[in-house]
């Protein structure tokens, strides 16, 4: 009984714990955005100012306009985290889509035993592969460019788009399919008439997924680019900070810059994030 | 899932050079340096550094033929690329980042070319004592260009305010931070930084230093467990200042930059006992980033009888094995850590030939040119330091596993100052961890 009543949505004790869990996440999110609103002597004052005594856009203008190296840096690497989360997307979605559309719905020798090795990728720590990547793409002469960042993106995402994308298909009653077939449909049209439009959904899901993993990269393109020519934002965010000198404020407001769009895409499109990380999760 | 394990730390890189080095690794061939080309060729330059200013890369250019590509990333990126690209064993770079902690690893994976193999670093020792820390293995991994090392600062505005004179042994020290908190001067008067980082480790170092000793022998064995040892009474004289109100209590998680930052620049302190060198000028008075600009100085370290020796912990610059123009690169460090050029980085010569955020050349003899034209804020003082009392952290050179030692170093003193162990316990902790080190990585 007391267990039914904890689980009720008015307990005293799940509104205490679901206050608890919100500020847990959100005060560190809030203080960021207060840091970044104020001057490095305010920042550095003591007391901590709980709000900006004195608001002011002075870091982000300082990031954003005019000309110097900061803002020509930041405009670039944010022109580069565009760029490159963007092509890696659409290029892992396309590869994913196939992959696990062959996967549900093709039979072949070998099927799964390819599908779970494709999962297994998943299980294997990524840093373990940055040694062996960067070595590769050196020999390729694919070091600082778009190309190398988007290879290694793209190679990284597309098991759990894979994945996520089979889930999707292998949840979409067959019948459909098979009649289309029967009319005649080949097995592109089937999947790009039938299919796609049924699991648009799933797609959806994958691209957002997709893009917020790749927005977030930091220890790859570091390592894979050399200069700001393929930087994207997230590392030249780093490169603010002096070694014995860190500007707070400056990086409190390029770091409220590089969340405000993943931040806008998961707010706008939670369910399908959600819906894509449990799809297949329940018949 | 795998994915946000793409953001995992670059420690792990980091680790993988360590452990690489502690097996005897070799990272590249023992190739001798091919003459390469010399003119008419780009070498790619990466530092943790603003360049020099470009008409003086030009005149470089137009005097050996060979032009410079700069590339500047911030000091912990930079660790992170060099270790990935030594262990990838790729071309990264024609010349680079050399940090005085990661000479012995760099030395065991023969990561880098003997720099006495590609210039003449015989004519450098006596003018550039820091030298020494830049060698293992009988050779020179690079060549220092700055000269940080570890100094005390202090807030002679509140010093004086107290009625205190300023200390020349480290009881006189301790005495006069007590005088500092009892008289209300300042609450808390010394910045420790107790966080687990590097930071406190280098602090450590400095203070065991001041103690009149070095934390490993010359045989990389622990020099500390002893009660009577120097780097013991460093480690119980830094938990006791913490727990006899002398730190603020939430130094337990500040780190060396935040303690200069927030604490000393805005006089929430009197002391640093181990800072850097070159922080009065590019800190303390800088007045966008500091209340106690002029109020700060240079100390010479307070030891057990009377100044106590200063560690070096300077930048070095060095050619990578997988370098594409080793030769050009040679030419370039030659130029680039000359003392007259050094001289011009730092501001000798006005602002148009220095280097931004240049503090400190590696040469006396540079720093002694500041100093005389007045030029560098506390000159006299460093270059007094830097030539008569500046030594290596570890006298043979920083040990391959230097990183897993330093590790252990921070954890466990920052587990005294909480309380959770003695510093008996913890000195006995990283007393074994150095031993299994050792005995590992011979």
């Amino acid at each position: 009984m007391a267990r039914r009543a904890l689980m009720t949505s008015r307990h005293p004790v799940r509104w205490f714990g679901v206050a608890f869990i919100l500020l847990w996440s959100l005060i560190p999110l809030y203080w960021v955005v207060n840091v970044s609103f104020q001057t490095d002597a305010e920042v550095g004052s003591k007391p901590a100012h709980y709000l900006p005594p004195h608001p002011t856009l002075a870091n982000y203008k300082a990031l954003l306009s005019g000309a110097g190296d900061i803002p020509d840096q930041v405009r670039q690497g944010t022109f580069n985290i565009v760029v490159e989360c963007t092509v890696s997307t659409v290029i892992t979605v396309v590869v994913a889509t196939l992959a696990a559309y062959a996967f549900a719905r093709m039979t072949f020798r070998g099927r799964d035993l390819l599908f779970y090795g494709v999962l297994a990728t998943m299980a294997l720590p990524a840093y373990a592969t940055l040694i062996p990547l960067y070595r590769l793409m050196s020999t390729a002469g694919l070091v600082n460019t778009y190309t190398g960042i988007i290879l290694v993106y793209v190679s990284g995402f597309l098991p759990l788009a894979t994945w996520i994308m089979h889930n999707y298909m292998v949840s979409l009653p067959v019948a459909l399919e098979e009649a289309a077939s029967v009319d005649g449909a080949s097995r592109m049209q089937v999947l790009t008439r039938i299919v796609l439009p049924l699991a648009m959904p799933g797609v959806v899901s994958t691209a957002i997924i997709t893009f917020l993993f790749a927005w977030g990269q930091f220890l790859f393109p570091l390592v894979l680019s050399s200069d700001i020519s393929t930087q994207p934002l997230t590392v030249v965010i780093t490169a603010l900070q002096g070694r014995h000198e860190v500007p707070y404020a400056l990086l409190s407001a390029a770091g409220v810059l590089a969340i405000t769009v993943p931040a806008a895409i998961a707010v706008a499109l939670n369910r399908y994030v959600v819906n894509g990380l449990l799809a297949g999760s329940v018949k | 899932m795998a994915l946000p394990r793409l953001m995992t730390i670059p420690a792990a890189a980091l680790g993988v050079v360590g452990l690489l080095a502690a097996c005897g690794g070799n990272g590249s061939d023992s190739k001798t340096p091919t003459a390469g080309p010399t003119t008419g060729v780009t070498i790619s330059v990466v530092l943790a550094t603003d360049p020099p200013p470009q008409a003086a890369l030009d005149a470089f250019t137009k005097q050996t033929g060979i032009t410079v590509k700069w590339t500047n990333v911030d000091w912990d990126s930079l660790q992170t690329k060099i270790t990935a690209a030594v262990t990838a064993k790729t071309y990264f770079a024609d010349a680079t980042d050399v940090d005085w902690s990661r000479v012995g690893q760099l030395s065991k994976l023969n990561a880098f070319y003997p720099m006495d193999e590609l210039m003449d670093t015989k004519s450098l020792e006596a003018d550039m004592p820091q030298l020494t820390s830049f060698t293992a293995g009988g050779h020179v991994v690079g060549v220092p260009y700055d000269a940080s090392f570890s100094v005390t600062t202090v807030n002679k505005k509140m010093f004086t305010e107290a009625g205190v004179a300023l200390p020349k042994t480290l009881d006189e020290y301790t005495a006069a931070l007590k005088t500092l908190k009892s008289k209300g001067t300042v609450q808390y008067p010394l910045n420790i930084p107790f966080a687990a980082a590097e930071g406190l480790s280098t602090y450590w170092y400095q203070t065991t230093a001041a103690f009149g000793g070095t934390v490993l022998d010359d045989k990389y064995k622990p020099a500390f467990t002893d009660p009577a040892s120097p780097g013991y009474k460093a480690a119980a004289w830094m938990v006791d200042a913490m727990k006899q109100g002398l730190v603020p209590p939430g130094n337990i998680n500040v780190t060396d930059t935040q303690g200069q930052q927030t604490l000393m620049a805005k006089g929430q302190v009197a002391s640093v006992f181990s800072d850097y060198s070159g922080m009065v000028g590019s800190l303390y008075n800088v007045p966008k980033s500091s209340t106690v600009v002029n109020q700060v100085a240079y100390l010479p370290t307070p030891g057990v009888t009377g100044p106590g020796k200063n560690n070096s912990n300077p930048d070095g610059i060095g050619v990578p094995r997988t370098a594409k123009y080793a030769q050009a690169a040679a030419l370039f460090i030659k130029w680039f850590t000359d003392a007259d050029n050094q001289a011009d980085f730092a501001g000798l010569s006005g602002p148009d030939k220095a280097m931004p955020g240049y503090a400190l050349p590696s040469h006396v003899s540079a720093v002694q040119k500041l100093a005389d034209k007045g030029s560098l804020i506390g000159g006299k003082d460093l270059a007094t330091m830097l030539q008569t009392s500046s030594q290596p952290i570890f006298p043979g050179g920083a040990p391959s596993w230097y990183p897993q030692f330093s590790q252990a170093v921070y954890t466990n003193l920052h587990s005294a100052a909480t309380g959770s162990v003695t510093v008996e316990q913890a000195l006995k902790k990283i007393g074994d961890t150095a031993d299994q080190l050792s005995a590992s990585g011979s």
